[in-house]
């Protein structure tokens, strides 16, 4: 028994063995996102994105005479990971900012760890309004994304519109997206259409293998309208699942899906299965009909040589702009210092493939809108593609 | 068999000579290191507490977690939302968690074997399903990040410790606390109680046969596992950040459980190596490759066929196996 004691001793003894530390050459950005399970449809080509917008900078001549680097790692869209991780990037390879994060689970329990760190943190992708609310807003955190409020909004503008439309059901993924989108879209709907009322409400699990019973159970209560917040690989398990029990035939296809199940990629992981006749939205249509920036065709024909794919993503635009929104902030303040960028980045313009953005100054938010429409069977695509891609945005809501 | 008394390695108290070792770690180690080093020594708790069960009393308890998390939840939830300081948190917290201990184990003790295992993980999925859907209170899925750190000023005041930066500071109140848990889990495995203990590991018949109330032991030993992980969970809630519902998860469970068997469950001090084991290998492989869980399977692999007894019970088979050859030599 004694000798065991020694050698614990001198088991925990190693761990006082000090780390290497790395070179301080260039600008690092710590990248955690959800590159593994249902999440990681959305989180991949945001990094893709991400990668690209390095390159792009790197190849000319970087920001500051000095060049980026990425250090990507793998959230597995769990708010624990993610702030292991991100304490990790801050601590041990000393990371001057952090971009990243896909859930609106991940993103408030990183933007603790930017806060005590005073490290610049930008969320491309997480909604909730909850991250930015005044309670929560410090001066490093920024949303990139648009928020629940100008989803549910959105989402609630298109079944307003639906004259014949009296008994709405909602089936949304049990966290603070779901839950904050549902509340706004519920809000606004009632001011709009006093007569709609909202007769069910399934709260399956982010990541949830089977959804046959929130299925069943809402066709039960025959409504005539869904309002559907699952996205990501979460929403190819539940369209896979709904399609044959006849789900979306029962409301005619009048579901309106806000996490952006519009998007090619989560096209593209459907393929056939897709439901074609409902509506949802992208950050980015990428197959654009009709009047298409040349900016957004550039970006798109770049993304697919970059990427090695036959169709662009609509989720890179995210990782990309954001990549391009901090490399602008630290152009302007001429310092990698967080403070400094911090403070340049409020109420900074910047260029995306779909037009300017700005940063609220007093929300930290872009406030941006997305591309909404019906999606169809695409004539020229083996997968659905939005036709008529509306740019829907309202706000700012969330001072 | 030869009868000595205690030699000289047997003198020495252990615990504190570790507790010195680690102490040092923020003033040697970088930040990352007490950040590693942190992780260890509340994982290390974790997994003592429920060697408790598992090594000591021979009970398979797949929920352990549930301890873990109602410890970090209670201890979260008093320190962030209501503004209660750690001293009276943290006392809470273990009370919490043993008090939910005394509930279970009071259904599970009237089970065994595979039966009480199954019934320990069924509690603590119930524990999940709450801590996950109950919004208001623990925050869903998304937790309750930003638990605030407890005043380390004290700590500061200490002369040759004000220099730690916070991250540093929790780590030594970590520590102290960690360490007196340990030292109480050695007494109560030492004492005449914990004695009971294995005897009813080793053969529960004849420990009812002798006079031993069963399950009344069981259920205490459950409690107290229950209480430390507790501990353990409080700590790790605020050393993390935040509260989240991934903590009460079976996976959760099945991690400790790992640390304890690779550690080395016959020995008191093996869950601590397994904790730092698992801990080290964890951030140096998913450095090189995202396949964590393959590589976790094939040492495990590996391990239980070659070192039964855990990396501890390895190393000490080795250490008998050279001092039998010398002796012999001794002899020839």
């Amino acid at each position: 028994m004694s000798r065991c004691r020694i050698l614990a001793a001198a088991c925990l003894a190693a761990c006082l063995a000090p780390f290497a530390a790395g070179a301080e050459s260039t600008i690092k950005i710590g990248f955690p996102m959800p590159l593994s399970g249902p999440a990681a449809v959305y989180g991949a080509p945001v990094t893709k994105g991400a990668e690209m917008a390095v390159q792009e900078i790197n190849a000319h001549g970087g920001v500051l005479g000095h060049k980026l680097e990425l250090l990507e790692r793998d959230s597995k869209a769990s708010a624990d990971e993610a702030v292991r991780l991100a304490r990790e990037l801050i601590i041990k390879d000393n990371v001057d900012f952090l971009v990243g994060t896909l859930t609106s689970a991940e993103a408030p329990a990183v933007s603790t760890i930017a806060k005590e760190n005073r490290i610049v943190f930008i969320a491309p992708t997480s909604k909730s309004v909850q991250l930015t609310s005044p309670k929560n807003l410090h001066p490093y955190l920024f949303r990139l994304a648009s928020n629940t409020d100008i989803e549910g909004h959105s989402a609630a503008s298109i079944i307003a519109g639906w004259k014949e439309v009296k008994r709405v059901a909602i089936i949304a993924p049990d966290y603070a997206y779901g839950r904050d989108a549902v509340a706004a879209f519920i809000g606004y709907l009632k001011k709009a259409r006093p007569d709609i009322q909202i007769v069910d409400q399934q709260w399956p699990k982010l990541g949830q293998s089977d959804f046959t019973p929130f299925i069943t159970a809402q066709m039960g209560t025959h409504p005539d309208a869904i309002f559907c917040d699952v996205y990501g690989g979460d929403f190819v398990t539940f369209a896979k699942q709904a399609g044959p029990l006849g789900y979306f035939k029962a409301v005619n296809n009048r579901l309106v899906d806000g996490g952006e199940v519009g998007t090619t990629d989560e096209a593209q992981a459907l393929g056939a299965d897709y439901p074609y006749g409902i509506w949802s939205d992208a950050y980015d249509p990428v197959i654009w009909a009709g009047d298409e920036p040349p900016e957004h065709k550039a970006f798109i024909e770049h993304l697919k040589a970059f990427t090695h794919e036959k169709y662009g993503s609509g989720w890179a635009i995210m990782g990309y702009s954001a990549i391009v929104a901090l490399t602008d902030a630290i152009k302007k303040a001429n310092s990698t210092d967080s403070d400094k960028v911090s403070k340049s980045l409020l109420g900074l313009t910047f260029d995306t493939p779909v037009g300017k953005r700005t940063f609220n100054a007093k929300t930290h938010e872009t406030e941006m809108g997305e591309f909404w429409g019906q999606m169809v069977k695409g004539e020229h695509y083996p997968f659905a593609i939005i036709s008529n891609p509306k740019y829907l945005a309202v706000g700012p809501f969330t001072d | 068999m030869r009868l000595r008394g205690p030699t000289l390695a047997q003198r020495v108290p252990w615990t504190l000579v570790v507790f010195l070792a680690a102490l040092s770690v923020p003033f040697l180690g970088s930040r990352y290191d007490v950040f590693l080093a942190t992780q260890i020594a509340i994982s290390a708790l974790f997994a003592v507490s429920l060697n408790l069960l598992l090594g000591t009393t021979g009970l398979v308890s797949f929920g352990h977690v549930a301890y873990f998390g109602i410890g970090s939840y209670v201890c979260g939830i008093l320190m962030k939302t209501y503004g209660v300081p750690f001293s009276l948190a943290l006392p809470a917290a273990a009370l919490g968690s043993a008090g939910f201990a005394l509930v279970v184990g009071f259904f599970c003790v009237r089970l065994i074997k595979i039966y009480f295992a199954m019934l320990t993980l069924a509690f603590s999925q119930i524990v999940w399903a709450i801590c996950f859907k109950w919004n208001e209170v623990t925050g869903g899925d998304q937790g309750l990040p930003d638990v605030p750190y407890p005043n380390l000023d004290w700590i500061a005041a200490i002369p040759g410790f004000d220099g730690l930066r916070i991250g540093g500071q929790f780590y030594v109140l970590a520590l102290i606390v960690v360490a007196i848990s340990l030292a109480a889990m050695r007494r109560i495995v030492a004492s005449p109680f914990g004695r009971v203990l294995t005897t009813i590991r080793e053969n529960p018949e004849r420990a009812a046969f002798i006079g031993v109330n069963v399950r009344r032991y069981e259920l205490a030993a459950f409690v107290v596992a229950g209480g430390f992980a507790g501990i353990a969970g409080a700590l790790f809630g605020i050393f993390n950040r935040g509260v989240f519902a991934d903590y009460v998860y079976w996976p959760k469970s099945a991690e400790v459980m790992i640390m304890t068997i690779l550690g080395g469950m016959q020995y008191f001090w093996g869950p601590v190596v397994g904790a730092a084991t698992l801990v080290l290998l964890n951030q140096q492989i998913t450095s090189y490759t995202q396949y964590w869980p393959f590589v976790l399977g094939v040492i495990l692999l590996v391990l239980l066929f070659v070192f039964p007894g855990g990396i501890v019970g390895g190393i000490a088979v080795g250490v008998a196996r050279l001092r039998r050859r010398s002796w012999r030599r001794l002899g020839a």
